[in-house]
């Protein structure tokens, strides 16, 4: 049963002095700003409160500090219809009928037996929970009208301004929208998105660049924005941007173009570019943020998925240097790791790469039933891919790093067609090894065998 | 006794008076040494007529105090030497064409212009060239817009044409007034051939006065002959400018009729990326000349280069030109990124321009200017610097 503490603080109990923080109904402030009464704001708040759904109010406002005196002793939330006791204490009524509900006909908080089961609502505290709650709500409107005004007032100032001024409103604008979903709409409702993404060109600086793309990625884009940041300079723009800006632009170009390659009429000549690759390894293999690795590999999955693209994906190197990330990533980014080089394999040069990097087997051997079953099911379906390019040689190498014992491992609890890739694998691996030896070279103890 | 004591006590005094000097002498070296590292080097390199020489121009006109009239005034003899030069290249090609071409008719001049020719082609084959008189130029005008030099004109890929031979001819009162004295444009039209290196120290002031940057920048020959004289340049170059210029794919060399000139810039390009020295230089490709390209393209397809035979064409006007352009971008990027690995973690960027455009050049050389920044930045939280 909770207990209600009133807090004591420096030994005074709370609502009683005139200092304090948020939590405290501070008795000066609440005279000022008309909760209790004075200056006419006391009027003006019922009416209000009339017309504001209470619950409606409490629920969008969902603030974390709401003075204790309002709180239902009970439920921990705010009340609603506030009702009190004989002992003078009190709480929300439809709580306090369920416990008399559940046959107690004691004061929760002191836990005397009521000797009057009569609840009284209790008018005042109503007044004041309906008068706090209007004002915050009222401000809160405000302040994201206020808001809704600052983005406009940035829109209008960007058509007009160039240099530093530029991107100090870009600056802001990118602040407003990033934590206001009012902005954010304002901003789409009044043609920014069109303003914005003619800033971007072949003669944009990185500053404005950086913050453009930053607003940009934030917004709802319909298809003719999309369509219109496709344009071979934009996206230029974005691949350098991808090089050489802070994680934090860089995160924000990779999520751009993934958004662009939504777009039904996607053309794939426009992520077919040397340079966009080599920027995304560079954010996938950045040991010092990590935070870009998730992003960069997720661009990379989507562009893997278109064939013409592929190769040039193979041609940079990327192979390799995924199979040298493998042990280093994280569950979810591993899965996408995976993803790539499994959808890579299916070129003859990919497959090519994979097996001439000494450290594929090793890596993908490991990886086999530690992670989730999509990772177990990319790493086996390259291996086999591996091992039939070059069964002699890759073969031998696999039951060395431990694959035996894995697949074993598989055969025991898979889904079938995990069991049937994990069988052929087996046989394939088995060729060149007596039973004994090849047994051995699993490693199981005798209980196993 | 005591005179020795005092003799020690001189030379003493001499002594540290020598170390003070030296101590001094250490100090000013390791201040200048200090001083140099934060000046960052950029070489200007590329084929010959690239557009290095009129960057570096551009360059100084922007950043510093421009040219002043003595030195305007020097340029006025290299202008009329490249008025002379063009016309002889003209007239001699006409000859040539007029033996060989089945249609020689075309190249058949009217009444006095053969002689006129004749007369010009010998001028302009002499190792001075006389002052370019009001007589003189009105001879050379006549010539000009001969019909046949017009169609000589048409064709002036397949020699060696300069890409200003426009511009001089249509200038030619101006040049040849008596007090004429070359204006910026004229400055930046005028071809020398550069031979050696010259160099400028700059600071780009811009609305980033705190930039403080100090840039130094060398343009060097561009024509083969001349490389040999880059080697002891290439040791802590912040940045290589190349040009390229993207007009040249139907042209041939200066030195060598029979190598296309886009081939040439390639196999330049390539081997200077994979210089040892360059491991570290971030790289700036001015894809240059793209006034001329806008035009060329329209006309002349780019499969005439054997680097872009595989180019198709997919439309016509602006859109044709951004799409020859972006082809064309893409092969200078294959070519940096296959001859480049492992990848080396260098900036490696694009940027279109024309050179003869000033203000072009400025809002080039100010994105220049802002990546070299932020790598500075980078390298600085890297904990490299």
């Amino acid at each position: 049963m909770p207990m209600f503490q009133p807090s004591r603080r420096d030994g005074v109990v709370a609502g009683f002095d005139g200092s304090g923080d948020g939590q405290v109904l501070d008795l000066d402030t609440a005279v000022k700003d008309g909760i209790l009464g004075g200056v006419g704001g006391g009027v003006i708040g019922a009416a209000v409160c009339e017309k504001l759904d209470l619950k409606k109010m409490i629920e969008e406002l969902d603030l974390p500090d709401i003075p204790p005196v309002f709180i239902c002793p009970i439920s921990l939330e705010p009340m609603q219809d506030p009702v009190t006791l004989c002992t003078g204490q009190t709480y929300e009524r439809s709580n306090i009928l369920k416990w008399f509900n559940l046959g107690h006909y004691t004061c929760p908080i002191t836990m005397q037996e009521l000797w009057d089961d009569s609840v009284t609502p209790n008018r005042t505290l109503y007044h004041l929970i309906c008068t706090w709650f209007s004002q915050k709500y009222l401000l809160m409107k405000k302040r994201s009208e206020d808001v809704q005004g600052r983005a406009s007032e940035l829109l209008i100032t960007l058509k007009k301004v160039k240099g530093q001024a530029r991107v100090q409103a870009l600056k802001e604008l990118h602040q407003v929208v990033s934590s206001h979903a009012t902005a954010r709409k304002a901003v789409v409702e009044e043609g920014g998105i069109a303003v914005i993404s003619s800033l971007l060109g072949p003669f944009t600086s990185h500053a404005v660049g950086s913050e453009a793309i930053g607003i940009l990625v934030n917004l709802e884009l319909d298809s003719e924005s999309k369509t219109n940041l496709m344009q071979p300079a934009k996206i230029s723009l974005m691949v350098d941007m991808l090089n050489e800006g802070s994680i934090e632009t860089k995160i924000s170009c990779t999520h751009l173009i993934e958004k662009l390659m939504e777009e039904k009429d996607f053309r794939p000549e426009v992520v077919s570019s040397h340079s966009l690759l080599v920027g995304l390894m560079r954010l996938v293999k950045d040991k010092r943020h990590t935070n870009g690795i998730l992003p960069g590999l997720s661009l990379l999955g989507s562009i893997c998925l278109l064939k013409e693209v592929r190769s040039l994906i193979v041609r940079i190197g990327a192979v390799s240097q995924l199979v040298e990330l493998l042990p280093a990533l994280e569950p979810d980014c591993l899965e996408l790791a995976l993803f790539v080089l499994d959808t890579l394999s299916s070129l003859p040069e990919g497959i090519g790469s994979l097996k001439d990097c000494p450290n594929t087997i090793p890596n993908l051997v490991r990886l086999l039933m530690r992670f989730s079953e999509n990772c177990t099911q990319y790493a086996l379906s390259i291996l086999w891919s591996v091992c039939k390019l070059a069964p002699e040689e890759c073969s031998s190498v696999a039951v060395e790093a431990g694959l035996g014992a894995k697949l074993l491992l598989i055969q025991c609890g898979c889904n079938p067609a995990l069991k049937q890739r994990s069988a052929e694998l087996l046989k394939l691996c088995r060729l060149n090894y007596t039973d004994t030896i090849f047994i051995s070279k699993c490693k199981l103890t005798r209980t196993i065998q | 006794m005591g005179l020795l004591c005092s003799r020690n006590r001189h030379s003493n005094e001499a002594d540290a008076k020598e170390n003070a000097q030296a101590e001094e002498i250490e100090r000013r070296i390791e201040q200048e040494t200090r001083a140099e590292k934060h000046i960052q080097k950029l070489l200007l390199l590329g084929a010959g007529e690239s557009g290095k020489s009129t960057i570096f121009k551009q360059i100084k006109l922007l950043f510093q105090t421009g040219f002043d009239e003595a030195e305007l005034k020097s340029y006025i003899s290299v202008i009329h030497a490249n008025v002379y030069q063009t016309i002889k290249v003209l007239f001699d090609g006409l000859k040539e064409f007029s033996q060989n071409e089945t249609d020689s008719s075309k190249y058949v001049l009217s009444g006095e212009n053969k002689e006129i020719g004749e007369k010009l082609s010998e001028i302009g084959g002499k190792l001075e060239y006389p002052r370019l008189t009001k007589e003189l130029a009105q001879e050379i005008e006549t010539l000009w817009k001969d019909p046949a030099i017009q169609e000589t004109y048409a064709r002036g890929n397949e020699l060696q044409v300069p890409d200003s031979a426009h511009y001089f001819m249509e200038n030619l009162q101006r040049f040849s007034d008596a007090n004429y004295i070359p204006t910026k444009d004229d400055v930046l039209f005028a071809r020398v051939r550069t031979t050696g290196v010259v160099e400028i120290q700059f600071s780009p002031v811009g609305e980033n006065k705190k930039s403080g940057e100090v840039y130094r920048l060398f343009d060097v020959g561009g024509q083969r002959n001349e490389r040999r004289k880059w080697i002891h340049l290439f040791e802590g170059v912040t940045a290589v400018i190349f040009c390229a210029a993207i007009s040249d794919y139907d042209q041939t060399l200066f030195e060598d009729e029979q190598k296309n000139r886009m081939m040439e810039t390639k196999e330049l390009f390539d081997w200077v990326l994979k210089q040892p020295c360059f491991e570290k230089t971030s790289f700036m490709l001015f894809l240059n000349k793209f006034d001329i390209f806008e035009k060329k393209v329209l006309k002349v397809p780019l499969n005439v280069c054997e680097w872009f035979k595989d180019y198709q064409p997919v439309s016509t006007g602006k859109q044709e030109v951004e799409h020859a352009y972006e082809f064309v971008k893409k092969k200078f990027e294959e070519l940096y990124f296959e001859s480049n690995t492992p990848d080396r973690g260098r900036i490696f960027k694009i940027y279109r321009t024309t050179a003869l455009d000033q203000k072009l050049v400025k809002k080039t050389f100010k994105l220049v200017d802002e990546t070299l920044r932020l790598r500075r930045r980078n390298q600085y939280e890297a904990g490299l610097l």
